[in-house]
């Protein structure tokens, strides 16, 4: 019996909440209805009195859960290391925010926090008494292009298993564990009347590890038209992709920090009719987790390129899911 | 301006159908309007870099200019300093121009230039961010009988 638990970050309706089409309401709603066991919250995004959670707004929380029967259970807090004009924040400034962070966390009810790397190694270090007293653990992002065994994320492994501290390990999310060209970069790319033969050209000169000045070279020679620059700057950035043969060892890298990942970010950017996501192998991803039963959430996260509404892809990002692991 | 990054999730950034005169001691004598962040998130007030207000290709004066959001009405050389005043995606914010006559009938330009920094978005060394582009431009018909 796995332990796995099926969530979704609200963050998936990020278009329809800015477009006035879903108040926070609405957003728990259509989670509940995709499937989801619970919810993420990115605190930037929907709470109103942020970054402090109000009276209000919990009363409101614990309504929809009444309601929907769903709450959240991941807080995505956003480390900005930018904000004041003058200077980046210093560490002492960035740990003072994070506590801040664990407050809202605490308050909403979520054992999770998602954490990003502007908040440094030892930021986050500092971090971990203060997550202990509000029982929130909290996970550093893997976003792609990072992985679990690039160097900047070495250096907080190196912090979790030296202090060993129960409240400190990653969130990974599967985006860096694509194998295929980003679905939605390469329509908007046809659409603007880009060849399909010169994106599959970019796509083969990306898994032969072509370096992107080289691959932008070779295209405009062979005529490729001029917006494939957007597909070929996001596959050599934040949608970057490895050859399929190479996802053992990815897959062996993810295994390596499970012990500290305690949620996962479920990354997808479209999913087919028949619930495929193109570009992230979830049936290799979601297939070994099943198989070591993996404790924890699966919080799916709709990455909203099409500007086309969470909707109808976060209900079939949840079958997916479900599907392969066999929750019903 | 070099590379910034754009993402109007809301097709209105500047909610054309809020412009209208702003009116002092019951005169037309500025013009007022409310502006959508446009991102999926928010973001303190400090994260502002440039905030302008064009009316039919003028600049109007800095001093003239205001910025209000949760209740407060800020001068802009106040924004840099707001650190602790965030700006939710979904409350739009009024921006306020003293203008002496105001807006008269007929069509005008209203254009807002509006720059922030992306402030987990780290580009480089020495305070280097991802630069957004909030800003927009609308044209408006004022009526002969708007009110304020």
């Amino acid at each position: 019996m796995s332990e796995i638990k099926l969530g979704a970050t609200l963050f998936c309706y990020g278009t329809d909440y800015a477009r006035y089409e879903y108040d926070f309401e609405e957003c728990v709603k259509q989670a509940a209805l995709a499937g989801a066991a619970g919810y993420e919250i990115v605190g930037t995004q929907m709470i109103p009195s942020y970054p402090n959670v109000s009276d209000e707004f919990l009363g409101l929380v614990n309504r929809l859960k009444q309601t929907y029967g769903i709450g959240p259970v991941g807080y995505g807090a956003n480390n900005d290391r930018g904000m004041r004009p003058d200077r980046d924040l210093t560490d002492d400034e960035m740990l003072a925010d994070a506590i801040i962070d664990l407050k809202a966390a605490n308050r909403l009810g979520c054992k999770v926090m998602r954490a990003q790397y502007m908040l440094s190694p030892t930021a986050f270090e500092r971090l971990a008494p203060y997550a202990e007293l509000f029982d929130v653990k909290v996970g550093i992002e893997i976003h792609n292009p990072e992985t679990p065994s690039s160097p900047a994320m070495k250096k907080y492994l190196e912090v979790i298993e030296r202090t060993g501290s129960k409240y400190l390990g990653f969130v990974p999310d599967f985006g860096c564990l694509a194998v295929a060209p980003n679905r939605p970069k390469w329509i908007r790319a046809l659409e603007a009347g880009v060849k399909e033969e010169h994106l599959q050209m970019a796509a083969d000169l990306r898994t032969s590890g072509v370096p992107l000045e080289e691959a932008e070279k070779r295209l405009k020679e062979a005529g490729a038209h001029p917006a494939i620059a957007g597909a070929l700057q996001g596959m050599y950035g934040f949608v970057q992709f490895r050859p399929k043969s190479e996802l053992p060892g990815m897959l062996e890298d993810l295994k390596a920090i499970l012990p500290y990942s305690f949620e996962m970010h479920g990354k997808f950017h479209y999913l087919t009719e028949d619930c495929v996501e193109p570009s992230i192998p979830y049936e290799e991803i979601l297939g070994m987790l099943k198989e070591i039963a993996y404790d924890g959430y699966i919080i799916c996260e709709y990455e909203d390129a099409l500007m086309c509404g969470g909707r109808e892809f976060t209900r079939r990002m949840l079958t997916m899911e479900k599907r392969i692991l066999g929750i019903s | 301006m070099g590379f910034a990054m754009r993402m109007p999730l809301n097709s209105q950034i500047i909610k054309p159908a809020s412009v209208r005169n702003l009116y002092i001691n019951g005169a037309k004598n500025g013009l007022e309007f409310d502006v959508q962040l446009a991102y999926y998130r928010g973001h303190y007030l400090s994260d502002i870099d440039l905030l302008e207000v064009f009316v039919d290709g003028e600049r109007m004066p800095t001093e003239a200019v205001t910025f209000e959001v949760n209740g407060k009405e800020l001068p802009i050389y106040k924004l840099s300093w707001a650190v602790t005043e965030f700006w939710s995606q979904v409350e739009p914010a009024r921006i306020r121009v003293i203008k002496r006559g105001g807006l008269a009938p007929g069509e005008h330009e209203i254009r807002l230039n509006l720059m922030l920094r992306v402030p987990y978005m780290c580009i480089g060394p020495d305070h280097n961010y991802m630069p957004l582009d909030s800003g927009d431009v609308v044209r408006v018909e004022i009526g002969e009988e708007e009110q304020g």
